[in-house]
């Protein structure tokens, strides 16, 4: 039987199955008991865990156990994430891997503690200061946020970059049945700081950063190119077809199966990634298409700019409107999403592009 | 999909009535989603969860929608959730509730006077427990015993299976009140 679990605590514990053996972090709601579960279970599994006096501290210190090879994670929510920028961005020029978790709550500035999604286009962008990006999941579920601690942990390796868990209040703070994951062995990566004096010592001017500009365009169209997830549902004959991630995609989903049951012709795309974007899946969608409908759980509409551009590119010859429902305060009841569905369909709603 | 919202004052138990009849349904195997109202939402004083459970597949919004039944503790409670019970849906409030003048009559209003009868049982901090073993009975969906099994279980993993005999006993009161 799968044992009802608290989403940050089963994610907590899938980090450590995932072989994470370095925390360090700030707490704030709704994030917080995954640091307060690791401030005990780190010990047990004998990796070490620091409440760090700021954020700041916390992402940096999540720089150095990365530099010395061991899986590291912080997590935070909010304004929390946002002073870690600095330091995910310096992450990213060195290419050292880490997992970076985020229970999005909404606001600006300090904001609330209500769940949401308007954190999208911070993570999805890169967030601090340069020419990077972050590869961001964006599960739907407390199942599939345990499942995709482990893939977290070996895209950041594989592309040596950071892979943010881009979750939502709601997830971290609810129950649902799990099957948590088994343990994996890890070792520490091969090209790690070791305690003797292995490597050339190489200073900032030494670095050809021109080189690596060209490197890392390089690396970002290999994730574009190879790691785009997605779940779709009923796209290719579909009049309508909704975007939707996380909660609202789940909620989405839902919606999706009662207006088709109902004789609507309606699809959905479940982003899995947000960066990089499932464009591919856009490919798929009826040529006949009338509208692209983004559900997102905030106020000024974020990911619609990602769909849209997505059909544009797989849709050459016309211009498919891109419709955006936005609801703050809160996962959009089934019933709420059917009948703006319905506003869309009779020009009620009208498209952002 | 069955879906049941618990609200009352903190310290009134509604989150851990809630967690109990999660618990129970997953103990079952069935599907089931448990969210809390959390943060600055429960320091007004008020705190609610909603559980939905699912014998016929996914739960696709675990956030609140449409109930089939209500737990009101406290009145601002009532008022609040009042409007999205669903029709023909079952309304429970404890001792200290009125139901206000006017209010909707397509709902059926079940009043138990969980604080007095877990008082009289020398047990007056299980008015929740009492309101759990009344709501496995009006939803109908679980067995006494499975409920029960369920619920010491729950506890036992807490940490706290010494108050198993008081518990069974609250429950029993509850489930045979209504």
């Amino acid at each position: 039987m799968a044992e009802m679990m608290k989403g940050n605590e089963a994610i907590a514990e899938a980090a450590v199955r995932a072989g994470a053996r370095f925390y360090a972090g700030y707490p704030i709601t709704p994030s917080s008991e995954i640091m307060e579960y690791l401030s005990w279970r780190m010990n047990e599994v004998g990796g070490a865990f620091v409440q760090a006096e700021s954020e700041l501290a916390g992402i940096n210190m999540v720089i150095g156990a990365s530099a010395c090879g061991v899986r590291a994670l912080t997590a935070s929510s909010g304004p929390g994430i946002s002073l870690k920028q600095e330091g995910i961005s310096t992450l990213c020029d060195e290419g050292l891997p880490a997992v970076v978790i985020t229970q999005v709550r909404y606001g600006n500035g300090l904001g609330t503690l209500f769940t949401s999604q308007c954190d999208y286009n911070r993570e999805t962008r890169g967030g601090g200061q340069g020419d990077y990006r972050c590869i961001v999941l964006c599960p739907s579920s407390i199942q599939e946020f345990v499942d995709l601690m482990l893939p977290a942990y070996e895209l950041a390796e594989k592309y040596r970059i950071v892979t943010i868990m881009m979750g939502e209040g709601t997830l971290g703070q609810m129950m649902e049945p799990v099957t948590l994951p088994d343990f994996v062995e890890v070792k520490r990566t091969p090209w790690a700081l070791n305690g003797h004096y292995t490597y050339k010592k190489i200073g900032i001017f030494e670095r050809d950063s021109m080189a690596e500009a060209v490197d890392l365009r390089e690396k970002y169209a290999a994730i574009k190119e190879n790691e785009q997830r997605w779940e779709e549902e009923s796209i290719e004959d579909a009049d309508y077809v909704f975007v939707a991630y996380g909660v609202p995609g789940r909620a989405t989903l839902g919606a999706v199966r009662e207006l088709r049951a109902a004789g609507e012709k309606v699809g959905l795309i479940r982003p899995i990634t947000a960066w990089p974007y499932p464009d591919k899946a856009f490919t798929r969608i009826n040529p006949d298409v009338k509208g692209i409908i983004t559900v997102e759980e905030n106020a000024t509409g974020q990911m619609i700019d990602d769909a849209a551009l997505a059909i544009k590119k797989t849709h050459k010859d016309r211009n498919i409107p891109a419709y955006a429902l936005t609801y703050v305060y809160n996962t959009p009841p089934i019933s709420r999403i059917k009948s703006d569905y319905f506003r869309v369909k009779n020009g009620e709603i009208k498209e952002v592009y | 999909m069955k879906e049941i919202i618990f609200a009352g004052s903190g310290g009134q138990g509604v989150l851990t009535s809630g967690l109990i009849i999660s618990d129970i349904a997953a103990s079952e195997g069935i599907n089931v989603t448990w969210v809390p109202s959390y943060g600055s939402a429960m320091r007004g004083g008020t705190a609610n969860c909603t559980v939905k459970y699912s014998t016929d597949g996914y739960i696709y919004n675990p956030s609140p929608e449409r109930p089939d039944l209500l737990l009101a503790m406290n009145e601002p409670s009532l008022i609040k959730f009042l409007p999205s019970v669903a029709p023909g849906g079952t309304v429970l409030i404890g001792d200290t509730v009125e139901i206000p003048e006017g209010a909707r009559q397509d709902v059926n209003y079940v009043k138990v006077n969980c604080t007095e009868i877990a008082t009289s049982l020398g047990n007056a901090k299980g008015a929740n427990i009492v309101m759990t073993g009344a709501i496995i009975k009006l939803m109908g969906d679980f067995t006494h015993d499975a409920a029960v099994t369920a619920m010491n279980h729950m506890f036992a993993k807490k940490g706290k299976s010494k108050f198993n005999e008081s518990n069974a006993r609250a429950f029993d009161a509850g489930f045979n009140a209504v």
